[in-house]
């Protein structure tokens, strides 16, 4: 059987890994430091897939991020996500020349639907993750581009209503109130898409604990579950989270965590 | 066990990043490749993609590399692992954008899943997922009995008449989701993306 999902985001920034709340960004530390202090090497071999997203608030430096993606995924094997700001052919290229297996668009579904076409007749509509960041609002939610700084007309409904009818793999629904607070997942956003759902769903924003997440795969509607909460489930945090989420009978695939170290170098031996 | 040696070609399509890492990691010396020469004399070939069939074998076949595979699988009896699109190149035809031959080295055929096997299943066939042995040595040494691994895909092979041992996933049908016959293996799945699993059949390849 197919399994659900347990997602690791990490925020980049300009060469800083970021935490984020309600989309204000609060510097944690570089590659090096997340390596050392935040032990990255057991986040990854605890998590099923990891989603890199390039949030930097002033100019992107490209280069910079695909190399810090590299350096990620050298000991991360899992399925590699990564994007913010794409914007052409060549610059996903360049991410999935890096270790990245699919890219994420957000802004580029509104700025440029088009591109998606291209995007997905390139590298096939699986590699296309559509991010979509809503926020509540008055009568229901509001959907938000450019990193929550431009507001897209209509509702969350008619957007995702829209958004099925561009060549995309999954959704990456992210509440933009939840961001960073550890209140867990607003299941409210899942009442807004479109039904029947014709592509999988990773539901984001708020997970601050181990229940959040289990709440999170209980959930019919959701394929699978994302967290950009360094600090809650800094080191064997997220390790213990997903033993306990496997015990509890959640859907999650199983692998022995403790072969990565005899794995490793085998044959230099 | 120093010093294994693993070419990885190059014809421009896929995530190869991941491959090479992997195999780095377990402290083999895996290269990037897309020279003809280098990969007739190398001892062990990982086919990586992701992508279209034809336009793999068109990139494939324009820079001379189909020779030099079969050279170096049936002439030299190199080993061969095919990942995913390259387990699927491996095969004799795909049906993908029209009728392609494949590079043969088994006799299988690519097509895609059909709408009576997937039901109400979603397509591609994206996530985790358990698969099962006939016999759990060789490429499927020190594996769990059921273990999960990584797919996305939209076509798939059958087993039809192929020997040795094999791994079935279901996913509406039984198919094919890896295999080792002689010196030519293959994974649907992406060993490369999942986790110990994938490090441990990895490595059994670098074993055979």
């Amino acid at each position: 059987m197919l399994k659900k999902r347990v997602i690791f985001t990490l925020l980049y920034d300009r060469g800083s890994f970021m935490l984020s709340r309600n989309f204000r960004l609060q510097k944690v530390g570089n590659l090096q430091w997340l390596k050392k202090n935040y032990d990255f090497s057991k986040i990854a071999f605890s998590i099923d897939e990891l989603i890199i997203l390039d949030v930097s608030r002033s100019e992107r430096d490209e280069k910079m991020f695909c190399e810090h993606v590299k350096k990620l995924t050298e000991e991360c094997f899992v399925p590699i996500t990564a994007g913010g700001g794409i914007r052409s052919v060549v610059q996903s290229r360049r991410l999935l020349c890096s270790g990245a297996d699919k890219i994420v668009v957000n802004s580029l579904l509104a700025a440029n639907p088009a591109l998606v076409f291209v995007l997905a007749s390139e590298f096939g509509r699986q590699c296309i993750v559509a991010s979509v960041d809503a926020r509540r609002s008055a009568d229901g939610y509001e959907v938000w581009m450019y990193n929550g700084g431009r507001l897209q007309d209509g509702s969350l409904g008619d957007w995702l209503t829209n958004l099925m009818d561009l060549p995309i793999g999954e959704l990456y629904l992210n509440s933009m109130d939840r961001d960073g607070t550890g209140q867990g997942y607003d299941f409210a956003l899942l009442d807004h898409l479109p039904r029947p759902m014709p592509i999988p769903v990773i539901l984001a924003g708020g997970a601050g604990k181990y229940q959040h997440l289990a709440d999170g795969l209980s959930e019919q509607r959701v394929d699978a579950v994302a967290t950009a909460h360094l600090f809650n489930f800094v080191g064997d945090g997220l390790e213990h989270a997903r033993i306990g989420l496997i015990g509890s009978g959640h859907n999650l695939p199983v692998w022995d965590r403790n072969t990565a170290q005899e794995m490793k170098d085998i044959f230099k031996r | 066990m120093a010093g294994r040696q693993v070419a990885v070609i190059d014809y421009g399509m896929g995530n190869v990043w991941s491959v090479l890492s992997a195999f780095r990691y377990l402290g083999g010396e895996a290269t990037l490749t897309d020279d003809p020469d280098q990969i007739i004399t190398a001892d062990f070939l990982v086919l990586p993609g992701v992508g279209s069939f034809r336009k793999a074998m068109d990139s494939i076949r324009k820079a001379g590399m189909d020779k030099a595979i079969h050279e170096a699988v049936k002439i030299r009896g190199s080993k061969i692992l095919g990942i995913c699109l390259g387990m699927q190149l491996l095969a004799a035809f795909g049906s993908e954008d029209g009728e392609t031959a494949g590079l043969g080295l088994i006799g299988n055929r690519v097509d895609p899943f059909t709408p009576l096997e997937l039901g109400h299943r979603k397509l591609p066939h994206v996530g985790f997922n358990t698969v099962r042995f006939n016999e759990q040595a060789g490429l499927f040494r020190d594996l769990p009995g059921q273990p999960d691994f990584y797919f996305v895909h939209s076509y798939r092979m059958l087993i039809e008449n192929l020997v040795g041992r094999h791994a079935i996933c279901s996913y509406g049908t039984d198919f094919l989701a890896a295999f080792e016959t002689e010196n030519i293996c293959g994974t649907q799945f992406h060993p490369e993306k999942s986790q110990t699993n994938g490090l441990t059949l990895l490595r059994n390849f670098l074993y055979l």
